[in-house]
Order: structure tokens, then sequence, then C-alpha cells
């Protein structure tokens, strides 16, 4: 006998039809609406702002109010998650008959946990090379790090790099391995430098002459932030070194020498270092004869990785990637006259789950209308 | 979406909690990429070549963003055997290598205006190297004037203090309201085998 308590009728809303139609609905809006945003917020943020998020806000102009005006993809795509877990075990019986049905379902499930996961574990970055370089770098566009560099070494360089998210974060970033710590002063995501003006804060280094006027994040695909952070060394005994600004925009060296120790100090992009290198041997922009159009775009890499004994010459080329190290490295730009060919570079454990969701989704429904079709032909017999 | 069967009384709350562990584990491993991380690289491949621009796969523009001129517009200088020139990036307009592996690098940036006057510089350079702020006379002390095709340049070259000395040499130079900073910087000894090299790049400058 179906129960009627406060908690039985939750879980029937959330596993009713009625809700899977809403969040089905509530997706497809979110799709229209953020395929619309990413003419003014470029891509990511749209992304971030309508698909990965609980709630999609609105915040008037020059206020810091934020109104929720709909529920986020993460929202619509947990409730529809639940949903059918919630329907799955509530709903459709343990047996053959229906072994189809719970198939399909553990797939949609398998989509929806594979989505969650990208969001949360995909972390995408680009390696730019030219013609005969060797790289084993690549950088994220979208994020910046400060990296605290001993230099002294004649070989080596130790670098320390903290993330953006740390300067934003914290107050004081230290290290044991430092002698000494960082006072973030300020941290702004993206900001105009120029000379003279009002000081920026900073009494060492280039920007001690500089001002620095913050500005909006940019958006569009094609921009990159300037940011900036006012950095303060402070030894263990408390004295301080100055304050640094910092800047993906400056490229002059900063730094000091500390106990005959050489330390130099910068804001990059965000790095990310792999065990193994790529050599661009040749790129390759084919047109139609006769015409501009593009026709293919291929980079020739060599591969080494020498833990993994692999030395090989790989092609990556549209809808070719390269899969190597857990990475994925994707053709997605080039520049310099044809000699320079831009990858990206996707590391995403969860990059299997959509195939083996589309797998089982087409299992089971080849189980499920496959029993169908043979009791139809079965009655139509009898 | 699927047809709907009989009523199946399965274990709910198991359901609930895998859920919650599985957002747990997505959420500790955003976290976990938030720390300070450390890395030993090799010399050669710390250079500033690393800022580029970004890659969006749609325009046929050159994506290295900030692809200065080997020779900057406004200033032109000639490389003397043996040394080799890097672009750079941002504010840093090139980078300089002298030959034989010299643990000492030469840099060029421009900066509007006068970037803080002649003392404000001077001792942000002694900083760099340790040393504490001079004043006019410091400065002066420390400082020769050099006549070049581009105008008037000022070279300041300061040692720093300790058993492991750094030296800095850096050039200024004003053409308009730019002003010009090459500097070489690194170990004492090797700055002092580099600086013959250098100050031909410097004697050299044209506008």
């Amino acid at each position: 006998m179906r129960r009627n308590d406060p908690l039985s009728r939750i879980v029937d809303g959330l596993s009713s039809l009625k809700l899977t139609l809403v969040c089905l609905a509530l997706l497809m809006v979110l799709v229209v609406a953020c395929t619309l945003a990413q003419v003014n917020l470029g891509i990511h943020l749209a992304v971030d702002r309508y698909i990965r998020s609980f709630l999609v806000w609105y915040v008037p102009e020059g206020t810091s109010l934020r109104v929720p005006v709909f529920p986020g993809g993460g929202l619509a795509g947990g409730l529809l998650l639940l949903n059918l877990i919630l329907a799955q075990f509530r709903r459709l019986e343990l047996s053959w008959r229906k072994a189809g049905l719970w198939v399909v379902h553990i797939g949609l499930a398998l989509l929806f946990v594979g989505e969650f996961a990208t969001a949360v574990l995909q972390v995408e970055s680009n390696m730019a090379i030219e013609e005969g370089q060797t790289k084993s770098v690549s950088e994220d566009y979208r994020r910046m790090e400060v990296v605290v560099t001993d230099a002294t070494d004649k070989e080596f360089d130790e670098e320390f790099a903290i993330p953006d998210a740390l300067l934003k974060s914290r107050a004081e970033i230290a290290d044991p391995a430092l002698p000494f710590k960082l006072v973030v002063r300020a941290y702004h995501e993206n900001a105009e430098l120029s000379m003279g003006g009002a000081p920026s804060g900073a009494t060492m280094g280039v920007g001690a002459g500089m001002s620095v006027t913050p500005r909006h994040p940019v958006t569009a695909d094609g921009e990159q932030n300037t940011a900036v952070a006012l950095v303060e060394p402070v030894l263990k005994d408390g004295k301080s070194l100055g304050v640094y600004l910092l800047s993906n925009g400056l490229g002059a060296p900063q730094g000091f020498i500390h106990e005959g120790r050489s330390w130099k100090l910068a804001l990059r992009l965000r790095q990310y270092r792999h065990p193994f290198s790529l050599t661009l041997k040749d790129f390759k922009h084919d047109r139609y004869p006769g015409t501009n159009i593009p026709k293919n775009f291929s980079s020739l890499v060599r591969l080494k990785d020498p833990a993994a004994g692999d030395d090989r010459d790989v092609l990556i080329y549209m809808n070719s990637p390269l899969r190597h190290g857990g990475l994925t490295f994707y053709q997605a730009s080039f520049g310099k006259d044809d000699t320079l060919s831009v990858l990206q570079v996707v590391r995403n454990p969860a990059w299997t789950l959509p195939y083996v969701s589309c797998v089982l989704v087409a299992l089971g429904l080849l189980w499920h209308f496959g029993l169908m079709l043979k009791k139809s032909l079965g009655a139509r017999n009898s | 979406m699927a047809r709907m069967g009989k009523c199946y009384n399965g274990p709910m709350r198991t359901e609930l909690s895998s859920l919650v562990v599985f957002s747990s584990v997505f959420l500790m491993a955003a976290c976990g990429d938030e720390s300070i991380t450390r890395a030993r690289v090799p010399k050669e491949e710390t250079p500033a070549a690393a800022a580029h621009g970004p890659g969006d796969g749609h325009d046929h523009e050159d994506h290295t963003g900030h692809d200065h001129a080997a020779q900057a517009p406004g200033l032109r200088w000639t490389m003397p055997s043996g040394w080799k020139e890097t672009p750079g990036t941002g504010m840093r307009l090139a980078t300089f290598t002298p030959p034989g592996g010299l643990k000492t690098e030469g840099t060029v940036v421009s900066l509007p205006g006068d970037s803080g006057g002649e003392l404000a510089n001077a001792n942000r350079w002694r900083g760099q190297i340790g040393l504490p702020p001079t004043d006019e006379a410091g400065m002066a002390a420390s400082r020769t004037k050099l006549t070049t095709k581009a105008g008037p340049v000022s070279v300041y070259d300061f040692t720093s203090e300790g058993a492991s000395k750094t030296r800095l040499i850096a050039a200024v130079v004003k053409t308009g309201e730019t002003t010009w900073f090459f500097k070489l910087m690194g170990d004492a000894a090797a700055t002092e085998s580099a600086r013959p090299g250098f100050m031909t790049i410097i004697k050299g400058l044209q506008p």
C-alpha cells in the first residue's frame, strides 16, 4: 500500500514523470540562453554561468546585488539525475523484461555523472609550439599564478607556483621551503597599468612608478586579462623586502638577492608541466585549390616520453587528437604564417563516460525494443 | 523516457548517500588543485617565451600575443658575435644571452615617460641585488655617460655585497616619450665577462 507521510510525498514528487519533463524543459531553455549569451560572455563564462552553476544570477549593472532568476544547469541536471535514480528504483521492476530500460537509465545517469565529473575535474590548457620547438609545458589562458623562483643554481630553477585562487582567498602565503612569506596586498583579476598617476603601493621593482586601475575581467574568447598582484615578501624575523607589483603584462624580471640566493618574482599564465615533450616537426594549413578556404590543419609532432619508452611521430589534425599520459591534445589554432601551432590540452579523467553512456543507452534500447518486437510478433502469430 | 512500471521500494537512503559521496569526492578533487606547486625546471626552459595569447581556434592571427620584433619600433641594435637574442613578452622587448653559457642575462624594457626618474630607478636596481638605497651623489658615482646615434645614454654599474656577488649594469636612453632600459644582470664574474659585448650593443644603438 502506498504510504502518505511527508517523506513519501517528497519522494513521489522527486521521482515523478512531471519533474522529468520540467527538468528537461529547463535544460532546453538553459541551452538556448547559454548559446545566446556566448555572444557577449564568450563560451567559457556563458557555460559557467548557465550550465555549470546551480542558479543563474542577475546582477544589475553597477551594484553588488545578485538576484537568482533561473535554475542553473547544476540544479536542473542534479534534480534530473535524482529523479532518474528514484524513478528507476521506485517504478521499474527488477526483471529481464525491464532489463533494457534499466540499462538505458543507468546509461543516462552515467551521462549526467560524466558531465558533473567533467565540470569539476576537467583542466584545459594550451600548448603553442613553433616549428622546430620542443615543449613540455602547457598554459591556461584564463588562469594566472604567481611564481617565486630560486634562480641561484646554474642548471636549474626551483619554482614555487601559487595559483590565483590562493592569491584571491589568502592574505599571507607561506611554504616551509621558502625563507620568506608572501603578504598579498592586493590582487586584481584584470587591471590597466600606466606610468605615473596614483601610486600602486609598490615600493620595489618595475612597478614602483606605476599606477593600477582595476577593470572588469574580460569575457570574450579572444581576450586575455592583465592580472595584477601586489605582494610583499616578509622574512621570518618580520623584515619586509618591499612591495612588488607583478603582472602578466610585465615582462621585466623582478626579484632580489637574499642570503646569497637569487629570487625572482613574476605573475604569469598558469602552467602545467608534463613528464613528456612534444616537438613540432611540421604544421600544415591546407586550402582548397585556388581559394583561401581552409581544408585541413594538421601538426606533425614528435612525442618523447622517456618514462613510458615512447618516441614516435604523431599527426594531430581536426577530430584526430593525440591521447597520451591522461591528456588529449587537439589541433586548436595556429599563427606566425603557419609556422606556429596551438594545441588545446585537456585533462579529463571522465572523458570515457559519455561514450560508455551512449553504448549503454544503445544496448538498452536494442534489448528493450527487441523484446517488444518479439512480443508483438508472438502476439500476431498466435 | 522509459515507460514506468511496477513500484519497487528499493534502498533509497543508500542511493542518496551515494550521491553525497560522489559530490564530496568531486569537491575534494576540485579543492586539491589549489595549492602551491613546486617544480625544478632546467634553466633553458625558463625564458618568458611562455606568454601566449588566447588560441581560440577561430581567427588567423598570430596567437603568441606579444610578438615583438627583434628590433623594437623606435630603437635598433646589433648583436655582437655569439650573442643570442630572443623576443620577450609584455614590457620586456627582448632577452640577450651572451655566448659561453655565462650566468648572466641581458634584457630590454621600454616604458612610457621617465619611469619615476633616475634616482628611483637606480635605487630599484640596487634593491634587486640587495644594496641599500643611495642618494644623488652615490648615483652619480656609479654612472657613466655615452653618446650614441640614438642619443645620450646613462650607464649604471652596481655590484652586490657578500660572498656571492651579483652585478647589474643598466643603460638608460630616452627616445621621445619613451625610456629604454637595457640591463645586464647576473653573477659578478660572468657579467664582467659579458660586459664588453653588452656595451657593444649599447654603443651601437640607433634610432
